[in-house]
């Protein structure tokens, strides 16, 4: 019997099929009735949070350095009792937000799915992991080849499915915002198109007519952590919808302020081209850290127009505290020390990445002028009430509110020697269990250094600790 | 950032672009630009909304909108 040999065209069009089939995971359409809430901030505190307190989290960019930095932060604010509203609890307890970016998404996710489990389980199961190693055996194996040959799947496909396997026991937002708990988690990725930020939040995915419910936490993950070159952008379908489930009144007004608002009106202008899904039919997102490599721009927008804003006006937060971990390092500047230009290959990877921390300490002390425009504001009105007492009642802020912003960074640390250590830390996936330890301590360590966190913990923090 | 009062008879949720954003007769910190200013329920007040634009305000001289009652 002569053996069975496939003519060579019939195991060319099978790879060309197997090819064909393989595709990243689509971003469904919004129903017309929605099944359940959808990923919004949930302005109702619950459980030991109130809105009194009202804190929030930023976690950087920097692959497992990022991840590692922001664990020791959450740790330590585990272990840091306060007394707030008559009632004994950690500073955990009153995170109200994290927003974060590439590297610190990983622990954002993480915690905000599974708060318990993170102290015991996220140190081995990620931080302490050769995740780089991982992703390339998967690259390598053979089973794959058949699907990074699709046009429709890619490297970073790979990744998010290793990212849900692994960490992230296939969630989904729905997951991550059951039963409208705390702290609200903002993955932010950037729109390759418009170079802007992207976040998963279902306003967001209203723009792209899609529901945010059913979408794995792994693939927003994977986009925040899209590093360009290494890994290939995330794609999301834009679905047409009609313009009032796509946009939000504010958006609509925010289209007019060119001149009064530069600043809404590109907020909305980038977001309102995607009601032409016949033209705008995708949107890529790769690595969150090109457009904010901190993180806080969504913390930004929300003071300024979103949630923050509007506990603000009605009185609910009294004591605002930005807690902004930047992990940060100082590459050696091999450039400026040749004679010759650089090559092709420096040139890409310095054009896809210079700009990924030349605006962050800009964007910080953006915040920092909110916060001292905010206290001006109620200089203003306390120096009027008690200066000018016979002109009248004036109008009061429905409540002071007294703001913090925490920075920690590696270039607080005090002895050189250390400091030098930190600031050269590698950027990649794969760190040494001494290196995670350090980082973990210092991130720790940094906090309970900073000046505005200590000012807070005169007000709040339990005596004797 | 721009100041916005809103006058009403009784004290009433303030909305601004279809938002809560504080009560009547408060001093309501906004950002510039062009807004929809409504009270919550119930609906006895007139206009239904008013649509301003935000600018060059300061706290001691914000902008003032006024809803009668109905």
């Amino acid at each position: 019997m002569r053996p069975f040999r496939a003519p060579l065209g019939f195991l060319a069009a099978l790879l060309i099929v197997l090819a064909a089939c393989a595709h990243y995971p689509l971003n469904r359409a919004l129903d017309p009735v929605p099944a359940a809430p959808s990923y919004e901030f949930p302005r109702e505190a619950n459980g030991t949070n109130t809105n009194g307190l009202f804190v929030c989290l930023v976690f950087s960019g920097g692959g497992t350095r990022a991840a590692a930095l922001s664990y020791g932060v959450l740790e330590r604010l585990r272990a840091t009792p306060i007394l707030w509203e008559g009632r004994d609890k950690s500073l955990l307890d009153e995170v109200d937000c994290i927003s974060s970016v590439s590297g610190g998404s990983f622990t954002s996710a993480y915690y905000g799915l599974f708060p318990d489990k993170t102290f015991t389980d996220f140190r081995a199961g990620f931080l302490e992991t050769d995740v780089e190693g991982a992703l390339m055996t998967r690259v390598l194996s053979p089973s794959n080849w058949f699907r990074l040959a699709s046009p429709t799947f890619s490297r970073i496909d790979l990744a998010a499915e290793y990212y849900g396997e692994s960490l992230f026991a296939g969630k989904t937002f729905r997951d991550l915002g059951a039963g409208g708990r705390r702290p609200f988690i903002i993955l932010n990725a950037t729109n390759m198109a418009t170079g802007e930020r992207f976040e998963f939040t279902q306003p967001e995915f209203n723009v792209l007519g899609s529901d945010l419910g059913p979408y794995p936490v792994a693939r927003a993950v994977a986009a925040s952590s899209a590093f360009p070159f290494l890994l290939s952008p995330v794609s999301l379908k834009n679905h047409p919808a009609p313009p009032e489930v796509k946009f939000s009144r504010e958006m609509r007004l925010a289209e007019g302020d060119f001149y009064d608002n530069r600043r809404r009106y590109q907020w909305a202008v980038n977001r309102t081209r995607y009601g032409d899904a016949v033209a705008y039919p995708y949107l890529h997102l790769m690595d969150g850290g090109l457009a904010d490599n901190i993180g806080l721009r969504p913390i930004e927008d929300a003071f300024r127009r979103g949630f923050i804003r509007s506990l603000m006006n009605g009185g609910e937060i009294q004591k605002l505290v930005f807690i902004i971990v930047n992990a940060r390092t100082e590459g050696q500047d091999g450039i400026s020390r040749q004679e010759k230009a650089p090559g092709l290959k420096s040139v890409a990877m310095k054009t896809a990445t210079v700009a990924m921390d030349n605006y962050s300490f800009d964007t910080i002390e953006l915040i920092k002028e909110l916060r001292d425009q905010r206290r001006q504001t109620q200089g203003v009105l306390r120096a009027f009430r008690e200066k000018c007492p016979g002109a009248g009642a004036q109008p009061r802020l429905a409540s002071e509110v007294e703001p913090f912003v925490v920075n920690i960074d590696f270039a607080a640390i005090k002895d050189p020697e250390r400091r030098r250590y930190f600031l050269g830390l590698p950027t990649s996936f794969k760190l040494s269990r001494e290196q995670v330890e350090k980082l973990i301590s210092v991130g720790g360590e940094l906090l309970a250094a900073d000046p505005e966190f200590q000012e807070l913990m005169g007000q709040i923090g339990k005596p004797g600790r | 950032m721009e100041f916005l009062v809103v006058h009403f008879p009784r004290s009433r949720v303030v909305l601004v672009d279809g938002v809560k954003n504080g009560r009547t007769e408060d001093l309501l910190e906004l950002e510039a630009g062009t807004h929809v200013v409504s009270l919550g329920p119930p609906s006895n007040f007139t206009p239904s909304e008013l649509t301003i634009r935000l600018r060059g305000t300061n706290p001691l001289e914000p902008r003032e909108v006024r809803f009668e009652a109905v």
